[in-house]
Parts: structure tokens; C-alpha cells; sequence
């Protein structure tokens, strides 16, 4: 039983602290870290610095939720080429933003699956 | 005397044995091919040259960007040095034409003749992978980018034996290599 303390302690504390909403959105930022590291470091590198002019830097961007998860899932053509990547999920692509504007927006707002499906209907 | 001992690399790849009982090791054969300056490039400008060549495409999608970053390094290094190049093969020639890797090495910082990035007639890319280089390089629809192809570092020495192969995606493994060049560049 004693070895559970510390859990108990570090569970009052987590949850004390964290609103469910706030738990929620820690969980698709690490998801998303996770996909990130899987599906965009190679090229944008894990500061999201990019590679030289190659690469563009993602880190300092203002672009909108909507036109990124339009860009990862159907990538961009011609000059600036960006691979389409059908695989990503509704549920992908709202960890990957969350988890992108939470890195290098300080944005502490869950991105909803409701709003990547919007924004799929409305892409360009 | 001297700490530090001067490491023999191995020869790789088969070797023969000649008529008058000598060890014949394997040698990348006479090629030529395209850089990003339509210049053609072929063995003749690699003698008395360490190389690395590897083997990519411009819109590869997985692992290309990590040997690129790796790659870039060893450029960086060995940026003063007239006896280090650097050869990177398409493995998918019909669409990296000169001018596309011509822009692609803009965009990298990149010039020619230290690094050359090569197009030409696809078979002839393959086979010198597959039978010269020791590497995998084809085509293959199921994999991402349509080619499948090794992430490796060759590194060749001035005589074009092949004397390392490495892993261009991991950073360790081209600190290796880097090492191993050190060696090499004392060889006659």
C-alpha cells in the first residue's frame, strides 16, 4: 500500500491543479509531439527552425488552425513542395495543431476535432 | 612517439585476385553524370578525392531531409579542402533535372564542385548503387515518395575503393565517418 503514496501525492496535486480542460489539452500536445516527431521533424527539424532555405522555419508563423490543417493533410504544390499526407486523422491533425500552437504560440486552447473537420470541408 | 595510431580502414566489396597473385579490391567503375550546373562529373574528377555519395531524391518525403542535415555538415567541415567532394545521386532523375537540383542546391547554401548533386539515366544510377556504391536504390510504388532507398553515407577513398558505409540519418554514426575521413585524407 505505501508505494502507492507518492502516486496518490503526485494524482492530488496533477488533478488539483489542472482543470479537465487543461488535462485534455496536455494530452493532444503530447500526442501531438508524437506525431510531430513522426511526420514533420525530419524536414522542419524538432525547433520547428527548418533547414536553411529548404525547409521554411514553422516556429514564428501566424498562419490560421484552419489553413495549416488544410496544408498537412493535402500539402502544397509547385514551388515551396509539401508532400500530402492522407493518413493524418481528424483526431491527428487536431493533436498536431494543438500541439504546434501550443509550442511556438504559448496558445493553451485545445484545437477540436469539430473544427479540423470544418476546416477539411473548407479547404482551397 | 605518437598517442594517437593512425587507423587502416577496410577495403568493402568483393575482391579478386589478379594473375600475378595480387589482392584486386573493388573500385567504383568510370561514370559520368549531370550536376546541378550541367556540368558532367565522372571519375576523372574524383581522383586523388575522399568522397561521400549518397543517394536521394528532391521530394523524398522520409528520410532524405535528416541525411541532408547530416550531409550538410560534412560539407561544412571540409569547405576549404580541395580534396573532399561530395556526391549525391537521384534516384529519381527523370524529374530532377539539372535545373531542379541546380534549385535545391540554392536553397541549401550548397555549391558545385564540392558537392555535386547528380542526375542522369536512371538504370545506370541503380546499377552503380546496387554493384559499385553496396547500396539499395530503386523504384518502388508501396513506399512513400515512390522509391525506396538506404539512408547510407559511402564514404570512398582517392583511389575509389569503397572504404566505409554509415548510417547519413544518424548524427553518431556520421561522427564516425568524420573520423574515418581523417584517416583517409593521410593515405596516398
Amino acid at each position: 500500500m505505501k508505494k502507492y503514496i507518492p502516486i496518490a501525492i503526485i494524482a492530488f496535486f496533477f488533478f488539483s491543479c489542472s482543470s479537465k480542460e487543461e488535462i485534455l489539452q496536455q494530452q493532444y500536445a503530447v500526442e501531438g509531439m508524437a506525431l510531430y516527431k513522426t511526420h514533420c521533424e525530419n524536414c522542419h527539424q524538432a525547433d520547428g527552425s527548418g533547414l536553411r532555405d529548404l525547409y521554411p522555419s514553422i516556429n514564428k508563423s501566424n498562419i490560421s488552425p484552419e489553413a495549416l490543417t488544410c496544408l498537412m493533410r493535402n500539402g502544397k504544390k509547385g514551388n515551396g513542395f509539401m508532400p500530402a499526407n492522407a493518413k493524418l486523422q481528424g483526431l491527428d491533425l487536431a493533436e498536431l495543431v494543438t500541439y504546434m500552437r501550443d509550442k511556438w504560440g504559448g496558445n493553451k486552447q485545445i484545437y477540436p476535432i469539430d473544427s479540423v473537420q470544418i476546416a477539411l470541408k473548407n479547404c482551397n | 612517439m605518437s598517442c594517437s595510431q593512425d587507423k587502416i580502414l577496410p577495403f568493402l566489396g568483393p575482391k579478386t585476385v589478379s594473375a600475378s597473385g595480387d589482392t584486386v579490391y573493388h573500385q567504383i567503375p568510370a561514370f559520368n553524370f549531370l550536376n546541378q550546373d550541367s556540368v558532367i562529373i565522372s571519375e576523372k574528377d574524383m581522383a586523388g578525392k575522399v568522397y561521400v555519395a549518397d543517394f536521394f531524391f528532391t521530394t523524398c518525403p522520409t528520410i532524405c531531409p535528416k541525411m541532408k542535415t547530416q550531409m550538410l555538415r560534412i560539407y561544412e567541415r571540409y569547405k576549404e579542402r580541395d580534396d573532399v567532394r561530395l556526391l549525391s545521386h537521384s534516384i529519381d532523375p527523370d524529374f530532377d533535372t539539372p535545373s531542379v537540383l541546380k534549385d535545391y542546391a540554392a536553397r541549401l547554401h550548397v555549391t558545385s564542385p564540392k558537392w555535386n548533386l547528380l542526375t542522369g539515366d536512371k538504370a545506370k544510377i541503380y546499377r552503380l548503387g546496387q554493384k559499385s556504391y553496396l547500396v539499395s536504390a530503386q523504384e518502388d510504388p508501396a513506399e512513400a515518395g515512390g522509391f525506396v532507398h538506404s539512408g547510407a553515407f559511402i564514404l570512398v577513398d582517392k583511389n575509389r575503393h569503397v572504404r566505409g558505409i554509415y548510417d547519413g540519418t544518424v548524427e553518431a554514426e556520421v561522427n564516425h565517418l568524420l573520423e574515418d575521413m581523417e584517416n583517409l585524407l593521410k593515405e596516398l
